[in-house]
């Protein structure tokens, strides 16, 4: 089987240089599938679908891949959808495996919000965008792929890129889906004010800022944190709900997390049902307490 | 300036998801459908315009089922203009549908057209940007907002760490992460007169596009598993250093996350 994975790094805006974790992550599983090639689309500094995908579907056409894979960020699961558009290919986005079989390949994936999990059988050729932190980095670098580039051209004059406008609350971290920590925030904290406290938190952690709708919606968080049914659906090691009180629109977002520790001072909170470790407390007392916990801990290892 | 938005009807948000003896499909018995929420961000973005610039008309279509008419009808009751309800089966190929809405509009020639990121029921986010493809439009993905400018129309995407601005000048079409504000809700008089309405009716059939496409086929369908029996630990006043060193040592030792 000729399997493409779609190199992300021009699709990124500010670190144009660097390959995201999720092209490793599906260079190293595609070579068990079979010929794997890293296909780095080069162009335009910043992302839009259509040059990426005129440079994609005639090299597909020529080389005709059995499988694309693309990583399932926001640029790349636009993409791929475009790509399977134009060469009326099948498509599953947001996948968390992917299985390939005689004809087809079945892949893993939520519906419904993330309140269904399914299994669905795609005819080849497709093209499948795959969740960050779906296959595990192997310790040594894959080295069993050719790597090649295609070359998009802007069309110009129909969409052209203005300016960028920073949020101001953005810190440089990591990226929330790619997150393998992340800490979240919700009303129970009170005010924007108080974010420090989370945010000392997942400094300690090197973890990600998330944070529930109640607070994006009220503008103490920039939406681009929100997790659950409208923000990003994550799937971190280390989930850490503090002060959320669980609704079932954020619960979807996260509840394939791999451990879940929720921080709530009423003990009746909906939260408490998904987490593994649930800490009845006021998180004015008891975050700061963790935070140096966490410090004392990471200084010991 | 015309605006298009292409909605779908989904289970509402609220609603706990039962998966069909036949592990396949959802129990949709009991079920309360609504616009996808995405897609009730695109209507409320569109009608924002509207609300800024009272010549502009704000149009609805859906591909679907007979149920999802309701759908529209509860988007003209927040304020939309029109509404065309192309009727398919349950299933319709998200390719084909994204043809049949090619074809729609090129005859309705809208100066914008606003999807939804993705519908809540497949979770897919295909049609938005396949239905630009096959126009040969550009678009832009994750979008907050919108303006018309000088010879075109500004469009803001959400990128990692604030906003990319992009400007088209021609037709385009944006794939919505959120409205500025909160979709409003129905008035009165917005339901009375959105009962009123023609609903234009078409069959998918009838629209002339090619209905092969390549199989998608769900397989299983299960409920994740359900998580619960946590451990719970009290911090009292005073304690809060003890359970917390508790948490990490659970956290490093039991969980291995840290």
């Amino acid at each position: 089987m000729k399997v493409w994975v779609i190199a992300e790094s021009k699709l990124m805006a500010q670190k144009a240089s660097e390959l995201r974790r999720v092209s490793l992550e599906l260079v190293a599983k595609a070579t068990a599938f079979g010929d794997t090639e890293l296909v780095d689309v080069r162009g335009p500094e910043r992302y839009v679908a259509a040059p990426a995908v005129d440079a994609l579907a005639k090299k597909a056409e020529a080389d005709k891949p059995d499988l694309v894979l693309v990583g399932s960020t926001p640029s790349g699961r636009d993409l791929a959808a475009s790509l399977a558009a134009r060469l009326g290919w099948a498509y599953a986005g947001d996948c968390v495996d992917v299985r390939p079989g005689e004809g087809s390949v079945e892949v893993a994936r939520t519906m419904y919000a993330g309140k269904v999990r399914a299994t669905i059988r795609l005819s080849l050729p497709a093209v499948v965008a795959v969740r960050p932190n779906a296959f595990p980095l192997t310790k040594t670098p894959p080295t069993d792929f050719q790597a090649q580039t295609v070359a998009a051209e802007m069309a110009p004059q129909k969409l052209q890129f203005v300016r960028f406008e920073p949020t101001k609350e953005a810190k440089a971290g990591v990226p929330l889906a790619e997150a393998r920590v992340i800490v979240s925030g919700g009303r129970g904290l009170r005010g924007p004010e108080n974010w420090k406290l989370v945010e000392e938190l997942a400094a300690a952690l090197g973890a990600a800022l998330g944070a529930s709708r109640a607070v994006t919606d009220a503008g103490w968080r920039p939406n681009e944190e929100q997790v659950g049914q409208t923000g990003k659906t994550v799937a971190p090691d280390l989930y850490i709900a503090v002060g959320i009180s669980g609704a079932i629109q954020h619960l979807a977002g996260m509840t394939q997390s791999k451990t879940i520790v929720a921080i709530n001072k009423d003990p009746d909170a909906d939260i408490f049902k998904v987490a593994d470790y649930g800490v009845v407390a006021d998180a004015f007392a008891f975050v700061p307490a963790l935070t140096a916990e966490v410090k004392k801990a990471k200084a010991a290892a | 300036m015309k605006l298009l938005v292409p909605l779908k009807q989904v289970p509402d948000s609220t609603m706990r998801i039962k998966v069909a003896p036949d592990g396949k499909s959802i129990v949709t018995e009991g079920i309360t459908w609504s616009i996808s929420p995405y897609d009730e961000y695109a209507v409320e973005m569109a009608l924002e315009q509207k609300d800024a610039d009272p010549s502009t008309t704000v149009s609805v279509v859906t591909v679907g089922p007979v149920r999802a008419k309701d759908a529209l009808r509860a988007a003209l009751a927040m304020g939309c203009d029109d509404g065309t309800f192309v009727t398919s089966d349950e299933n319709a190929a998200p390719l084909v549908v994204a043809r049949a809405l090619a074809k729609f509009v090129e005859q309705k020639q809208p100066d914008l057209v606003l999807c939804g990121r993705q519908a809540s029921d497949d979770d897919q986010g295909f049609v938005g940007p396949a239905l630009a493809t096959i126009l040969g439009w550009p678009h832009v993905a994750t979008v907050t907002k919108f303006a018309p400018a000088d010879g075109g129309i500004e469009i803001w995407r959400e990128v990692e760490g604030g906003h990319e601005v992009w400007k088209a000048s021609g037709p385009a079409l944006v794939t919505v992460q959120k409205s500025d504000k909160e979709p409003r809700y129905a008035s009165l008089p917005g339901i009375m007169k959105a009962k009123k309405k023609e609903l234009p009716e078409l069959a998918l059939s009838s629209l002339g596009v090619d209905a092969a496409a390549p199989k998608i086929e769900v397989v299983k369908m299960e409920t994740p598993p359900q998580r619960g029996g946590g451990k719970i630990l009290k911090a009292a006043d005073g304690d809060a250093a003890s359970v917390a060193a508790e948490l990490v040592r659970l956290l490093r030792d039991e969980a291995k996350v840290l």
